[in-house]
């Protein structure tokens, strides 16, 4: 049994007399019960979109299996993808030309779902990313649009540049092209952001009508305020009024919603002190959010870019970013690779869970695109070509699955994000650098 | 051309007095710097080659102006001695002297001609600034990293508009914020049962006597906790005791609860009977030693205390063990719970209320009720009041009716709903979420343009020097100053600013500003490796960074030489640090002055925090180091490797064991690597003779050879060790005084300093020299700059033209299909 303990005490975490002072992990045990699950009213299971990121690219020798096509060779960073192999396609060859510049950390991470060489400018102009594309087209008939998740609030030096400032380099995730969205590390934020908040269903409720009153308020006074403002000062208030609106609807559609028959877990307490426990956690909050049909698009970056965080609970007592600077160090780079497989089995750990959630006729992983990859290559080089790439999930049947394809050398990776949002349903005539759509996918 | 378009309107629209405009001055780069590019920089920075996107032939040769910003950067390349890169043929020191002098002094005298004081943007409040606004208007202390998202940072601060944006999840835990705040200032005599629990640390130690514990004990863990309602409350201590092998648990420890440091409780763990109960009955000993520290109950009154769990001190006859429970010595822990768990987490979990007795008085209540209703028809007048007082302090300007409907609306509904009380939570609620205490901004005068320059008003400037100086908004004196429109007076806004630099809220320069600045706020980030730093504990992390913060202030706060950031013989150390420096003579918790009297230990340059935050969690890396001082302290930053190169600095390992220098020296030898690697690595590694953690060593234990620091500057400057870097230093305050300087005025400014601000970057450093660099000079010379005074106003957001692709598209067009 894992419990909540917070790194820095003045970290709380808060739970109702009566409930228990030791609530236990991993969340989707103590969940919502499937009888009750909110979805089971929908008439037809919606598509899911999961893209994961891990920082500082792969051992790709270790990564890239050497059989093409159908049944191929599960090499050791994805070996613990075997058992969702029916599902799943790793892509050969991809680059993503766009992320190329010289401070290559600070724009790794905010050009993978964008494709679009960012503006060198501390105020950040890049590509609305695949994620919020996605979001726009089937994430508004829920409460949250889309959730953007972190494990660590921030990386070592690099993730910010003093040309381009730290907005490419610590999110994954751009509204817009110039509305970077932060990743929400804090798991007891997370929940509140997902459920509200308040300590009981009627208490989450008053707050929610309360929250009612407050955004009229808070939208009277910034009319007030935009009456003083200059010209793009009120270009800025009126994104802020347009966040307004957005909370405004999300607020209608939570508080038009029934969560009372909903048995919730307690709020986590604030953040786990150990890496490994607080990446599970974010994990099953990802699977929580779409059990519960709060929101159909997830963004998670798995580490920091530029991530010191060393991985003592399997050993390796490196910090993870300089030991990807591995020069080639065959020692250096079989750590290095068991971080990665390490990663990876976190992952495929996620993907059990949403197999194991029921969802239409068949179950979320059935019905999710999960992308997991990385914008670099070779940590070592600092290049973004060939990318690890691989795509998970039934897709509703839009995806083939149990393929290994390679791919013209240098392909741009905005290829396959366009083809996602294809099988998605969300047509696009190009995305980013794209320049084909793939069949083979 | 664009210039020359503002500076139009500024004729047509001015409201600076005194402002001189010469519009069509163009200022010609004199004859002999073409010479000197010619001869030293023109080989690659031609129109054939474009190195580095600069080609020196296509600049106008009779107007800097429209090349400022490369003309600029080159000054910085050639005063860091990053250009010509090492190995390339080098000007003598004059020549380049005298180029660099030229070659400002004409940026100097062009940018006179058209002085840009650069535009802001609307302004959220950050975390920090949050923080401390609550802290002011409430007298309540939040942690606001719990309560808001994490603010993006630009040129190293989190203060800066144009990052700070806002998006559904900042706008929805503002609101969250609001409302639990509001609840906290005000307590809530309905409290329900909660539990709260704080999670020990290493930094919860357990070998030395902790401020704010009594005395005769020795370590602990203290929390400030906020009690919702006068009432009883239950603590529970758990975790000091584990099965299996049991550290320390052989002898009688005497564990204390205090409440506001007075002892509420006390009782023995350990000795021989519950050394046998845990050995024969394993778990049924330890749960019924846990027992003894379970639920006991404690009295307390509304509002914030300290709650305390801590052990009585022996004398050094008795055996003096540490316990299980906040085992400090990492290393230790590790030894007694193997490498899986990590050290032993203990547990304070306080439980309440459990009978409520009303509120009673707290320092929040004192500052925001302002009066209390004596009848009910006094209630209504007397809510005005109080959330007045509130919302002017909160929207830092005399507030109207207008202002005061939204916020008395809410009072109402809650005083329907509820007490008295409740309608103010709500009115509190409403003013904390309202955008006008969210954001700041500059209000131009009615008909400004698009371009030009305005001068703010006295609200706005008051505004902008109580966040640059304090970090939290305007107090009453400054507001009421500024609405009888007096603060722009000359003598008045340096009686200010004297006033707040004296203010202890001015420390916010020492932990806002140079913590940023220096980047230690990451320090917990390196995670050393506690096989190799069985030393290292938690605690050397905050105490690391108390050291600097009181270091800094101390020298900021006492108006001395900023030049002393870097030759100070002293600094602030408690028995932790001082041990971990091999200082003798610090006896306890609490930081005091002291004089350091190794030479490597003074200035910034001998801290922990900076040394500790250059390493990585197993060694040092003077790449790191050379380029933190070349950014940080130099303010010449290298530029970033180039994609796709080979990054096999410093990590060849195998059969034999180089020394970091010698493997440096191999990397150095490939010249694509040694242009920026022959500037950075002699500066790393003069510092070589400290560890990943600071400490002083003779020796590299992986090469098992002496350390050598010696190197050759960039500028062929002889250094060997960190006293002679800090003597280079100390004599080029063009470096060291001009990064403080432009850092400085990002924080002020809340925007990267530009290359149009270098000419005032400039004249500050030359204007502090002529005061013996006296921190005060540096921030008078920028409040009352036109950087500070005005702003100009900024031409709407231009309309993209070519869209390149279906995802670039601005915001609110995104295609709909």
């Amino acid at each position: 049994m894992t419990t909540f303990i917070t790194r820095k005490h003045l970290s709380r975490r808060t739970v109702l007399q009566g409930v228990g002072a030791a609530v236990a992990l991993p969340l989707l045990d103590a969940m919502i019960p499937a009888a009750t699950a909110l979805e089971k009213t929908a008439a037809a299971p919606k598509p899911r979109l999961v893209c994961v990121y891990f920082p500082h690219g792969a051992v790709m020798d270790k990564w890239t299996p050497k059989k093409q096509g159908a049944d191929f060779d599960l090499p050791p960073i994805i070996a613990s993808l075997a058992p969702f192999q029916k599902q799943l396609t790793v892509v050969s060859g991809l680059e993503n030309h766009p992320a190329i510049a010289a401070p290559v950390h600070a724009v790794t991470p905010g050009t993978w779902l964008s494709c679009v060489a960012p503006r060198i400018s501390h105020d950040p102009l890049g590509g609305t990313t695949l994620d919020q594309i996605a979001a726009q087209h089937f994430g508004q008939g829920t409460s949250l649009p889309s959730i953007e998740v972190g494990t660590e609030e921030r990386g070592g030096e690099g993730s910010c540049d003093r040309n381009y400032g730290c907005s490419y380099g610590k999110t994954i995730s751009f509204r817009d092209p110039s509305t970077p969205l932060p990743m929400e590390h804090n798991p007891r934020k997370l929940f509140q952001q997902l459920f509200g908040q308040g300590d009981t269903a009627n208490e989450r409720v008053a707050m929610l009508k309360e929250n009612q009153s407050l955004l009229d308020l808070v939208s009277r006074d910034a009319a007030d305020i935009k009456r003083s403002l200059g010209a793009r000062d009120q270009a800025l208030l009126d994104d802020y009024l347009t966040t307004v609106r957005e909370i405004e609807r999300r607020v209608d559609q939570i508080a038009s919603r029934d969560l009372s028959s909903v048995q919730l877990p307690d709020a986590p307490s604030g953040i786990p002190s150990h890496f490994d426990e607080h990446m599970r956690l974010m994990y099953d909050m990802i699977a929580l959010a779409f059990q519960a049909n709060l929101t159909r698009v997830a963004t998670y970056m798995i580490a920091a870019e530029v991530s010191n965080q060393p991985y003592n609970f399997i050993g390796i007592s490196d910090a993870f970013h300089p030991l990807s600077h591995h020069a080639n160090n065959p020692q250096k780079m079989e750590k290095l690779a068991q971080v990665q497989a390490w990663n990876t089995g976190e992952f495929a750990k996620f993907l059990k869970k949403l197999q194991d959630l029921p969802d239409g006729e068949g179950n979320m992983l059935d019905n999710s695109f999960v992308l997991f990859g990385s914008n670099m290559s070779d940590s070592n080089l600092h290049n973004h070509y060939p990318l690890p790439t691989a795509i998970v999930g039934g897709g509703m049947g839009k995806l083939k699955g149990n393929q290994h394809l390679k791919f013209a050398d240098r392909t741009p990776i905005a290829n396959v994000h366009l083809t996602l949002l294809d099988r998605m349903g969300v047509p696009m005539e190009k995305f980013g650098d794209s320049t084909q759509k793939f069949v083979e996918i | 051309m664009k210039t020359r378009i503002a500076s139009l309107f500024l004729v047509v629209g001015s409201t600076l007095a005194g402002v001189v405009l010469a519009a069509d001055t163009k200022v010609a780069m004199p004859e002999q710097n073409w010479h000197f590019l010619e001869a030293y920089c023109s080989g690659c920075h031609n129109a054939t080659d474009w190195a580095g996107g600069a080609a020196f032939e296509t600049l106008d040769r009779d107007d800097v102006a429209p090349d400022a910003k490369l003309w600029e950067e080159a000054v910085r390349k050639l005063r860091g001695n990053l250009m010509p890169p090492p190995g390339e043929k080098q000007p003598d020191p004059a020549s380049r002297k005298a180029f660099m002098n030229s070659l400002e002094t004409t940026l100097d005298h062009s940018s006179a001609a058209d002085v840009n004081p650069g535009t802001v943007v609307l302004h959220r409040l950050n975390r920090p600034e949050y923080a401390i606004a609550i802290h002011e208007l409430l007298d309540l202390d939040i942690d606001a990293d719990a309560l808001l998202p994490r603010d993006d940072s630009s040129a190293g601060f989190d203060n800066v508009a144009d990052v700070l944006k806002i998006t559904p999840a900042f706008l929805e835990q503002y609101l969250a914020a609001a409302r639990q705040v509001s609840v906290e200032a005000m307590g809530n005599p309905a409290a329900r049962t909660q539990s709260t629990v704080y999670a020990g640390t290493q930094a919860a130690q357990q070998y030395m006597y902790m401020p704010g514990m009594p005395l005769g004990t020795r370590g602990g863990m203290l929390v400030e906790h906020t009690f919702p309602v006068d009432g009883d409350y239950e603590v529970t201590v758990s975790g000091l005791v584990g099965g299996g092998y049991v550290w320390g648990v052989m002898d009688p420890f005497t564990l204390i609860i205090t409440v506001d440091g007075e002892r509420v409780f006390q009782g023995q763990v350990g000795g021989e009977a519950d050394l046998k109960a845990i050995d024969v009955q394993q778990a049924v000993g330890v749960g019924e030693i846990d027992q003894r520290f379970r639920n006991i109950r404690i009295k307390v009154p509304t509002g914030r205390h300290s709650i305390g769990v801590t052990y009585k001190q022996k004398t050094a006859a008795e055996h003096n063990e540490v316990l299980n429970g906040f085992v400090s010595v990492a290393g230790m822990g590790q030894m007694v719970n193997g490498n899986s768990g990590g050290p032993r987490i203990s547990n304070l979990e306080i439980k309440g209320p459990l009978s409520r007795a009303g509120i009673s008085d707290t320092p929040s209540r004192r500052k925001l009720l302002v009066c209390k209703p004596a009848n009910a028809a006094q209630e209504a007048p007397c809510a005005k009041q109080i959330l007045g007082v509130l919302a002017k302090r909160a929207y830092r300007r005399p507030v109207t009716d207008a202002d005061l409907a939204g916020p008395i609306s809410f009072y109402e509904q809650g005083r329907k709903q509820g007490t008295f009380d409740d309608g103010i939570q709500k009115g509190v609620m409403a003013i904390l979420a309202s955008p006008k205490f969210l954001y700041r901004f500059h209000t131009p005068p009615p008909g400004t343009l698009p371009g030009q320059t305005f001068a703010l008003s006295d609200l706005d400037l008051a505004t902008r020097l109580s966040f640059f100086l304090w970090s939290a908004p305007p107090d009453d004196a400054l507001i009421d100053l500024a609405a009888a429109g007096r603060l722009r007076e000359p003598r008045v806004l340096d009686q200010q600013v004297h006033r707040m630099l004296a203010d202890p809220r001015a420390r916010s320069l020492a932990t806002n500003f140079a913590g940023q600045w220096l980047n230690v706020r990451g320090l917990e980030l390196v995670n050393p490796d506690t096989n190799l730093f069985p030393d290292f504990t938690d605690d050397l992390i905050p105490a690391f960074r108390e050291e600097l913060y009181d270091f800094v202030w101390d020298i900021f706060g006492n108006d001395r030489s900023v030049q002393e950031l870097l030759t100070s013989d002293y600094s602030f150390l408690n028995e932790r640090l001082a041990l971990h420096y091999g200082v003798k003579g610090v006896r306890g918790g609490e930081f005091r002055k002291v004089r350091m009297e190794q030479p490597e230990r003074r200035g910034l340059l001998g801290k922990g925090a900076v040394l500790m935050a250059t390493s990585y969690a197993n060694r040092t890396s003077p790449v790191v180091r050379g380029a933190y001082v070349l950014e940080h302290i130099m303010g010449t930053p290298p530029a970033s490797p180039p994609p796709g190169v080979a990054t096999f600095i410093e990590s060849q390992e195998g059969g034999e064991q180089l020394t970091v220098r010698a493997r440096l020296e191999a990397h150095r030898a490939v010249k694509s690597c040694g242009a920026c690697h022959g500037v950075i690595d002699p500066v790393g590694l003069s510092l070589e003779n400290y560890n990943a953690l600071g400490q002083w060593r003779a020796k590299d234990i992986d090469a098992g050879s002496a350390i050598d620091a010696g190197g050759k500057l960039a500028d062929g400057t002889p250094v060997n060790g960190v006293n002679a870097l800090r003597d280079y230093l100390v004599g080029r305050p063009d470096l060291f005084v001009q990064t403080l300087t432009e850092n400085l005025l990002t924080y002020a400014l809340g925007r990267p300093a530009q290359y149009y601000d270098m000419p005032l970057v400039r004249k500050l450093v030359r204007d502090a020299a002529a005061n013996d660099f006296r921190f005060s000079t540096l921030v008078t010379g920028i409040v009352s700059s036109p950087a500070f005074l005005t702003d100009r106003a900024p031409l709407p957001p231009a309309i993209k033209g070519a869209v390149m692709s279906a995802n670039t598209q601005p915001p609110g067009q995104e295609q709909k299909k």
